[in-house]
This record gives C-alpha cells, structure tokens and sequence, in this order.
C-alpha cells in the first residue's frame, strides 16, 4: 500500500471521526455531571438536523451556520426537559432507584421522540443539498471532502469553547465542582440542580449542532439516531466516563479505526474493529483512555 | 280478560310474529381481513408508507365496486402492522397481527430478510403470504402459503446483466470490467452472488470490484476510491439504506467516476432522490425492479398522484395494489374468506385480466408448486430528467433507453 492511500484512509477516519467527538462530548456532559445515561441523546442530534435543515430551506440559512443557531433553543429546551422531567429523578434519594427512573425516562423520551417525528414529519429522508457535500479539497493526492472537512473544524472549534468555557468562567468551574462533589459544591453556594440544568442543555445542545453538521451531507430521517447512538456510547466508555476531553479522544479514535479496519478486515467487518480496539482498550485499561479523570470533567 | 290485556297480548303477538312475517333480514357479512406487515418505523419506514399507501387505493377501488361478490359483497379491511427495523420485530408484528384476529391473508414485508422471517409465521398460522421480495430462498423453503409475485434475485442477476452487456454493445462500449457493491441484506446477496460466481466470467468480465457491508454505512470513501483506481465499466449497485445509498452517489460525484451505475431494487427509484442528490447525478442510472408504471398504466398512476400526492408511482405500492387485487380475486374463485381456501385458489389461480394481471408485467399471473410465479420477469427502470421510466422490456416501456458512460 503507497503511503498516499495509507495517509487518505487516516485522514477519512479523523474527518469522520470529528463528528463523532462532538456528539460523545454533550453524553459526557451530562453523565459527568449530572450521573445520567441519556438514551434520548440521539434524537436531539435528530432533532437538530430537521432544525438546521427548516433553517436552510424556510430561512436560507447555510447548514455550517443553521448548526451554530441550533444552540440556543436547544439549551433551553434542555433546560426546561431538566426541571419538568429530570429533575425528579436526578440529585437526592436512593441511587439504585434513580437510577432505573433515569433509564426509563431517558429511554422513553427517546422512543416518544422517534415516533412522533415520524408522525409528524413522514418517514420520508430529507437532505440539505450543499455544493460542498459533493466537492472535494485537493491537498497533494488527497481527496477531503469539504462538507465533512468543515464540519470537522466546526467540531473542533465547538469542542475547545466547551474545554474554555468550564476551564475559564465561573459557571463552567461550578459546573465541574457539582460534578465532583456535589455535596462540598453546594455548601460553597453551588446551586447543583440548577448546574445539572445547565449541564442538560449544553449537552443536548451540543449534539444538536453535531446534527446540524452531519446534516451538510448526511440525510435526515427520524430514525437516524440509530445510525450513531452506539458509537457516542462506544466513545464515551473509551474515553473514560463522564471525561469530556476522553469522549472527545474516543469520537476521533472510533473514526480512525473505523477507517483503519479496512486496511485488514472486509467493510463488511468494519465496526467489528471499532468493538475489538474497544474491548482491547478497556481490557488493559478498565477506567478508559482518560481513566484518571474519570467521573470529572 | 280485560280490553287492556287483550291489546297488550295482541301486540306481543304481533311484535313476536314480525321477524316470521316481515322481508328476511339482509346476511351479515364479515369483512374480509388482509394484513400488511411493512416497516413503518425506522429506515426501511418510507417503503412500508409507500406500501401502504398502494394497499390503500386497492381496497378503496374493491369496495367502492361492491367488494367480494362471491361472499355477498363483503368489505376488504387492511390491518396493519410495522415491521420496525429488524427482523425480529418483524416476526413479532407477524405474531401479533395473525393471532389476534383472522386474517384472510397478508403482504409484506419489503425487505427479503424481513419475509424470510414474516412468511415463517405465515407458515405456522396458515395463512397465505404475498410478497415481493426478491431474494431465492423465500420460495426454496417448501412452504405451502408463501407466493412471491417478484422475479427472484437471481434471475434479475442473470437477465440484468444480460441487458446491460447488449446495450453497451450496442453503443461500441463493451463491458470488460465490473464492480459490485452493496450491503448484505438478502436480496442484494442473492443478486451478487450468482455475478461473483458464474455469471461474470461466463461472459469474459472482469469483476474488479467487490464491497458489501453491513447498514449503515459510516463513510463511502474507501469503496468509491476503488471504483476510482479501477475504472469498472459498470457498478452493480445495491445500497438498501437511504443513507447509505446517498453517501456513495455523493462520492461517486466528488471523486468524478464516471461509470454505468445499475442499481438492485426500487430502494433507487424513490422521488427523495431527486431532492437529495439532483436530477443531474441521477440521469441514466438504471435499477432492476419487479414492477414500476408501463405503457397503458397512465390512469392508474395518475390517480395514485392524485390521491398521495407523491410525484409518480413506484414498484413498492404497485406490488402491494396488485398484491390485494389479486387476494380479491383468489377469494371471488374460492367463495370463501378462509385462509386455507384462499391459499388453495392462489396456488391454481391462472389470471390474465384485471388490475393485477395488468400490473404485474408480463401480464399474466399463476404460481408454480413452490410459491413462485411463472414468468415474472424484471423490468429495467431508469432516471431521465428527473424521473424514474420504465425502459425495459421495449413494447411496454413508457420511454426509450439511454446509454451513455
């Protein structure tokens, strides 16, 4: 194999890689902070693209934009899901009990979400069509494809303002001391329901606009989340649960290895590299890639 | 006896002679049950809609004219039921609709993989199943109430494949090299595998070629790189995902291949399509289907535009409108709207008129011993301008066919 080719599949796999990180990184989010494995997260990127696609064609807004303004209806709907829903089974009372509230809400939003989309909208796929899902960027011998060029940078960009913003301000430090402990937090005046409010939103509307990117060459369908909701928990568990910079490390690998597979195995097998490399992983190391900083953000 | 007592009993008399008396009351007549078992959620959803909404017009049609004469003018009624995503909530949808009530017989259920399960509780519930999936082993089984309208896949391999070798000839471009990729849902396994084993080399091609994976695809790079290095004169194409199917057509463009797509299946057919990738990346991409619009049949898709709003019809619910035609018909032979006798009318059934026959090309339809019918031979559709025509065979088609390369 010439290295150009070798260098295109690594390449392939961090451009869609990406994608994934960003959707891992809102997961991580909330089980970081707020302990809770959210089923549902898929059907807001699904929601997210059906908004960043109503942009495009009722507004004329670009997806590389309609993604961004995704956002902030998506954090408050994020906020306002916390206080009717999840905030009666989050933060107080026997863990185990919670524990199972959460999963059968989450998993119920999540089914009630799927199903009234496709009654609603139709099970019929829409598509944003963009110049750039089908141009490609010349670099040498390599062909990026601009669309997922793009949104990978879009990722990126996303992914280090939600590094700055609980490194850097007030509200993303009491956010990480709610995640730690929430009981010391709240003797500092942290109000830890409402971090975990905070928390819901940025994480739904994270992978809204993770939607919204992979909607600039990815269909939309209602049931799309299927497609991806394996591998966000796949990326998460990788990178160390809760870990935001491991969910994001674990999206990138995922792609990569996905596209690396094909180097050995069949595409037929190629998400069977993606469970090996997985399972190899937490065999030599159980607390994931970023183990340490596990159940941190 | 009081004058009050007499006029009471009189009166009773009267009320108890009526029914002896009175004009004999009109039989009640049971509907006539036909399940639809399509998936209606998840990806496979927009061909269960399409199914159903062909279903829809035929029963509309049958019982505007009266319904099933021979059982006094008896009422279709559809029950439907969604086949998901899997085959196992497939199978259980199957359970579940068969058992709850009688069914008289059913349809479904789009994707081979999913009929391979659904006619197995067909099977067991005895009731005769109507499908028009395409993959081999659905009618290899042995099984007595399974009937497969479809040409199977391997004949569609077999007589495609001929087609586009003729054609390419025909325009000085003769076929040396071939790709085949898709994913491996049963249909599209059943279509390769008799290319990848016998076909191809029997008539000197090259297969250079060969893709398949498992829905859903994440990236189409590495698969349309190869078509790229390898220049195939012609790509056997069949990606059942919407998604899927959509991320090689977007690479095929941005990686400029330029090569005769031949799609397997109606899955290429569908007007989301045109929205998605345009007219123009579609425009001479053939597909091999059961059954799409032929000449004659412009009323017929002009009142299903009429009535659905969708832009033209397709073989989804054309199949499933000849599908229910054809059960009316079965249960008009056997006066009967017993699954048994139904199964048994289908099994000798020899139709050459009426809207089934009519619908399923060549015309004619009657069932050998294993369930499948004689003579069905698949029709070559292909993009123009932004819509789907039949282009194949010649005397039925609705618009001449375009090679180009």
């Amino acid at each position: 194999m010439v290295a150009s080719e070798l260098t295109q599949y690594v390449v392939t796999g961090l451009l869609v890689g990406g994608v994934y990180a960003l959707m891992s990184i809102g997961l991580a989010l909330i089980f970081g902070v707020m302990r809770v494995v959210n089923f549902a997260q898929g059907d807001f990127m699904m929601l997210g693209m059906y908004l960043t696609y109503y942009y495009a064609v009722v507004l004329g807004i670009d997806p590389l934009v309609g993604a961004l303004v995704t956002i902030p209806p998506f954090f408050v709907v994020g906020l306002v899901l916390h206080r009717v829903f999840l905030a009666r089974v989050t933060g107080g009372g026997d863990p185990n009990r919670e524990m199972d509230a959460q999963l059968i809400l989450t998993l119920g939003m999540s089914l009630i979400i799927t199903n009234a989309t496709t009654m609603i909208l139709s099970p019929m796929p829409r598509a944003i069509r963009t110049a750039y899902a089908t141009q490609a960027f010349a670099v040498g011998p390599l062909l990026l494809n601009q669309a997922r060029t793009y949104a990978f940078f879009m990722a990126l960009c996303l992914a280090a303002a939600v590094y700055v913003f609980l490194t850097r301000t007030d509200l993303g430090k009491a956010l990480r001391a709610a995640a730690d402990d929430p009981e010391a937090a709240s003797y500092q005046g942290i109000n830890v329901r409402a971090m975990h409010g905070v928390a819901f939103g940025v994480g739904i509307a994270l992978v809204a606009a993770a939607g919204g990117l992979l909607a600039t060459y990815y269909p939309i369908e209602p049931n799309v989340a299927v497609n991806f909701i394996v591998l966000m928990f796949v990326a998460v568990v990788l990178g160390g649960l809760g870990s935001i910079p491991g969910a994001f490390v674990g999206g990138l690998a995922i792609g990569l290895v996905q596209s690396l597979t094909l180097l050995v195995l069949p595409l037929q097998l190629q998400n069977v590299g993606v469970f090996v490399a997985f399972l190899l992983v937490l065999y030599v190391r159980p607390q994931g890639l970023f183990g340490r900083r596990a159940r941190t953000v | 006896m009081s004058l009050l007592s007499r006029a009471v009993t009189l009166a009773l008399a009267l009320l108890l002679a009526l029914p002896v008396v009175g004009p004999p009351p009109a039989v009640a007549v049971d509907d006539v049950k036909i399940a639809l078992v399509v998936p209606l959620s998840g990806r496979w959803a927009r061909q269960g809609q399409l199914k159903k909404m062909g279903a829809e017009m035929a029963i509309d049609e049958i019982n505007a004219q009266g319904g099933i004469k021979a059982l006094g003018g008896a009422k279709i009624v559809l029950r439907e039921a969604d086949a998901g995503d899997s085959v196992e909530k497939a199978v259980s949808a199957a359970q579940r609709v068969l058992t709850r009530e009688k069914i008289s017989a059913g349809i479904g259920s789009w994707l081979s993989s999913f009929t391979l399960g659904v006619t197995e509780v067909a099977e067991r519930q005895q009731v005769p199943w109507l499908t028009l999936s395409y993959a081999d082993n659905i009618t290899e089984r042995g099984f007595k109430y399974t009937f497969q309208t479809s040409p199977v896949s391997s004949a569609q391999a077999e007589q495609a494949l001929d087609l586009v070798v003729e054609l390419a000839k025909r325009n000085n471009q003769p076929i040396r090299k071939a790709a085949l990729i898709g994913d491996n849902t049963a249909a599209t396994v059943f279509f390769f595998k008799p290319l990848r084993e016998k076909l191809l080399q029997a008539k000197g091609i090259e297969l250079v070629v060969d893709e398949v994976w498992t829905p859903p695809l994440p990236d189409a790079t590495s698969i349309v790189q190869k078509l790229r290095a390898t220049q195939p004169d012609v790509v056997f194409y069949g990606a059942t995902n919407f998604p899927d199917s959509i991320q090689v057509l977007q690479k095929v463009k941005e990686f400029g291949v330029k090569t005769h797509i031949q799609g397997v299946g109606a899955w290429l057919v569908t007007p989301e399509y045109v929205k998605t990738v345009g007219k123009e990346l579609l425009d001479n991409i053939q597909a091999v289907v059961a059954a799409h619009p032929l000449k004659g049949q412009e009323e017929l898709v002009k009142k299903f535009v009429q009535r659905t709003g969708e832009p033209f019809m397709t073989q989804d619910p054309l199949c499933s409108y000849a599908h229910v035609w054809l059960i009316k018909e079965a249960a008009e032979q056997a006066k009967s709207a017993d699954p048994k006798a139904i199964r048994d009318a289908l099994a000798k059934i020899d139709l050459t008129t009426g809207p089934a026959a009519s619908t399923l090309s060549p015309g004619r339809i009657r069932f050998d011993e294993r369930g499948r019918r004689i003579g069905a031979v698949p029709l070559i559709v292909q993009w123009q301008n932004g819509e789907p025509f039949t282009v194949v065979p010649v005397n039925l088609a609705t618009r001449p066919v375009v090679w180009h390369k």
